[in-house]
């Protein structure tokens, strides 16, 4: 075959698997881009309660710089994301060293460790709801027989935040244990071996060996925990839609009230983009940061 | 004197006319009209869905038409409808609708089709439009157009414990004004009991609030602005807010009728404001059938102004076939299907299904159903279905009230405080067009 043929039967075979592969690509593209860019135009539009729409530009973001419940909302979503993800981290190395360590724990503990990250959030909303009641609820009825006060835990505009990530770390720390404890089984026995010739405690193992190699796992789990965790939806509506006051309004559910409850699509179109951004820096900083500690 | 005669006889001969023209109406009438169509309900799943989707084979066996049933809980009914809507679908052809809350938004943006001429059109002979609640089919009527047919009333009603109340020495409540010693006797005599519970869930305090207010002569507008911190309004802020802080339960702040209802119905409050639609929740095992009492919200000095709505079953402005979904509205608001929902627990909005023999025999059977009947009445006379403003943002405007009572059940604001920032955000929620 000349060169000229075989090039041409080459251009051919790329032509013809660009032809098969297009309606795929063409249909992917569709579905990530056409709900961005249609937030994109709505975000540019008012909305009236009645639903007339008029162009208005960047009118919806510089209404959100002074809008004063943003700010709030944007300070609960990071104060609720910094806790709840730090309780995650903790309590997800620990969950995972132990289920490590534990060979010979039963096939069912081990189910039930990892359990409430299986259960549909709106369920385990629900269940923490009841049991948090100030006067129904278990939680109480615990505490005052111990000896100890009782709490309006979610009615409560202090202690709201601490509980709402509290029921998140309960949902979501098996799910960190799971990547960590891939990491765990992923790190090499031999540095090991020599730690333990050279004499070093369990802490000293931890902190010195364990812990660096686990990092790049550790920033993996904290990037898709930041991505749930800075969006966090489901839980807070079941159990305070925001309360008490606008205590636990968070970016995402005050998004949702001005879209659906007030009907205020525009707005709530900026308000959602401003946080996708935020979602977006911070994916971006962490993944920066896990090429920073891989080894 | 002759010419008097011709035009009383000329008035009779119109009247006897369009009395002869609509029972050839109701005689042509013909349920299977539009047998093969399928219509779609957008319903809430609430108890009065629940009570008439209960008698769907009977609507799709007497028409021939296929019932399509989109059923949600009642915030994301509203945000399925909000989709549909804006994108002119037909989708949805018949859909549930609170015309206290949504309808003079909805009815602005255009949603609801017009359901006057259909009233006056295809009717079944016994539908008896007449005989459904005046004041519920005016609330739904927007800039004369009827926008929804009543297939409920309901409103909150005062339930009390009279075992509790006869242990601690107390007499019910006969004002608003009563409450409060009650309450204060009550904690004082039992502490384990919680005197009084209403709702302090922010957005579902308008419901609640909205029948203090009104008792004690307030009103949410005057002069076109929002009059929270009138003498009245700062009143009944003061006092419903007061009532849930000094006797209501730890966390009231997140009580909605759920949490209200499980309260009661476990014995644990001595008082309780919620709706009259959570009788058979709060009855649900039969514990409180006999210590239970029930009453309008006690008078204030404008006396009993009960708050009394209902939902509505409303035909969507896009659907392509509204004779159609009128037939479903028809039958499910007719008097046979609300006798049968009445039986049920759902309260009739007409009252002659609520003198039906086999109602009465219902209501007859426990004499907490006959007072729950008796309250029904009295919001059915004088009931006033403004909860929160009247206005387009109705929705929201609840919002601004729920958090003035709040803020003031948290201590976090004075009375005048918290009314004067929230009519600063309602005075430009009015403003809005």
């Amino acid at each position: 075959m000349s060169e000229a043929a075989a090039t041409f039967t080459e251009d051919r075979q790329r032509l013809e698997l660009a032809a098969l592969s297009a309606p795929a690509v063409i249909f992917t593209v569709a579905m990530i881009a056409f709900p961005v860019v249609y937030t994109v135009w709505l975000g540019l539009h008012s909305f009236s309660s009645t639903g007339k729409q008029s162009f208005v530009g960047l009118a919806n973001y510089s209404r959100l710089l002074a809008d004063t419940e943003f700010w709030h909302g944007l300070w609960v979503t990071i104060a609720l994301y910094v806790l709840s993800l730090v309780l995650q981290l903790v309590f997800g190395v620990w969950l995972a060293l132990v289920l490590f360590h534990a060979k010979r724990l039963p096939g069912i503990v081990r189910s039930l460790f990892i359990s409430p990250f299986m259960m549909p959030p709106v369920v385990a909303g629900m269940m923490w709801l009841v049991i948090l009641d100030p006067s129904l609820g278990a939680a109480n009825y615990i505490l005052q027989s111990l000896g100890l006060p009782p709490s309006e835990w979610l009615a409560s505009p202090v202690w709201v935040i601490p509980t709402v990530a509290l029921i998140d770390t309960w949902q979501w720390t098996p799910y960190v244990a799971l990547i960590v404890l891939g990491g765990l089984q992923s790190l090499p026995p031999s540095v090991y071996e020599a730690a333990q010739i050279d004499g070093a405690s369990a802490f000293k193992t931890f902190q010195r060996i364990t812990l660096p190699l686990l990092l790049p796992t550790i920033v993996t789990a904290t990037i898709l925990r930041s991505v749930d965790l800075l969006r966090f939806f489901d839980i807070i509506y079941i159990t305070t839609q925001g309360g008490p006051g606008n205590a636990s309004n968070t970016l995402n559910i005050y998004g949702f009230r001005v879209g659906f409850e007030f009907f205020n699509i525009g707005y709530a179109s900026a308000l959602m983009l401003t946080l996708t951004a935020i979602v977006f820096g911070a994916v971006l900083a962490f993944n920066r940061l896990r090429g920073a500690v891989a080894w | 004197m002759k010419a008097k005669a011709f035009a009383a006889r000329l008035a009779l001969a119109l009247v006897a006319a369009g009395n002869a023209a609509s029972v050839a109406c109701a005689a042509d009438f013909d349920w299977k009209k539009f047998q093969g169509k399928t219509v779609t309900f957008l319903a809430n799943n609430n108890p009065v869905a629940q009570a008439l989707l209960a008698h769907k084979a009977d609507f799709e066996k007497l028409t021939g038409i296929t019932l399509k049933v989109d059923g949600y809980q009642e915030q994301q009914m509203r945000q399925r409808l909000v989709t549909v809507m804006n994108a002119r679908s037909d989708e949805v052809d018949v859909f549930m609708s609170l015309p206290s809350r949504e309808g003079p938004q909805f009815a602005a943006a255009g949603w609801y089709a017009d359901l006057t001429p259909m009233t006056k059109g295809a009717v079944a002979g016994d539908y008896d439009y007449a005989g459904l609640s005046q004041a519920l089919l005016k609330a739904g009527t927007f800039d004369g157009k009827l926008t929804s047919m009543p297939m409920n009333i309901e409103g909150p009603i005062l339930y009390y414990r009279t075992d509790i109340l006869k242990k601690c020495g107390v007499e019910p409540p006969a004002t608003i004004k009563d409450i409060e010693p009650a309450a204060k006797k009550l904690k004082a005599c039992d502490a384990n009991i919680t005197p009084f519970v209403s709702r302090g869930l922010k957005p579902a305090i308008a419901y609640t609030f909205s029948n203090m207010l009104h008792n004690i002569g307030g009103n949410y507008i005057a002069n076109g602005k929002s009059n929270l911190c009138s003498a009245k309004g700062k009143e009944a802020l003061a006092t419903y807010s007061g009532l849930l802080r000094d006797y209501g339960p730890p966390g009231v702040v997140n009580y909605s009728f759920q949490q209200i209802s499980a309260l009661y119905r476990s014995g644990r409050a001595a008082m309780s404001f919620e709706s009259s639609n959570e009788l058979r929740t709060v009855m649900d095992g039969g514990e409180r059938l006999k210590d239970t009492a029930l009453v309008p919200f006690p008078a204030g000095d404008a006396g009993q102004v009960p708050t009394a709505i209902g939902w509505g079953m409303a035909v969507s402005a896009h659907s392509k076939q509204p004779e159609a979904a009128w037939y479903f509205v028809q039958w499910a608001t007719s008097p046979e299907i609300q006798k049968r929902m009445a039986l049920q627990g759902i309260a009739p909005p007409r009252s002659a299904v609520a003198n039906d023999p086999a109602y009465r025999k219902w209501i007859e059977e426990e004499p907490v159903r006959k007072q729950w009947q008796a309250a029904l009445d009295v919001l059915a006379a004088k009931g006033s279905s403004e909860v929160g403003y009247p206005i387009v943002a109705n929705p929201e405007s609840r919002e601004f009230i729920g958090q003035a009572v709040q803020d003031l059940i948290l201590k976090q604001k004075t009375v005048d405080q918290a009314c004067a920032d929230a009519d600063k955000g309602l005075d430009a929620l009015i403003a809005q067009k």
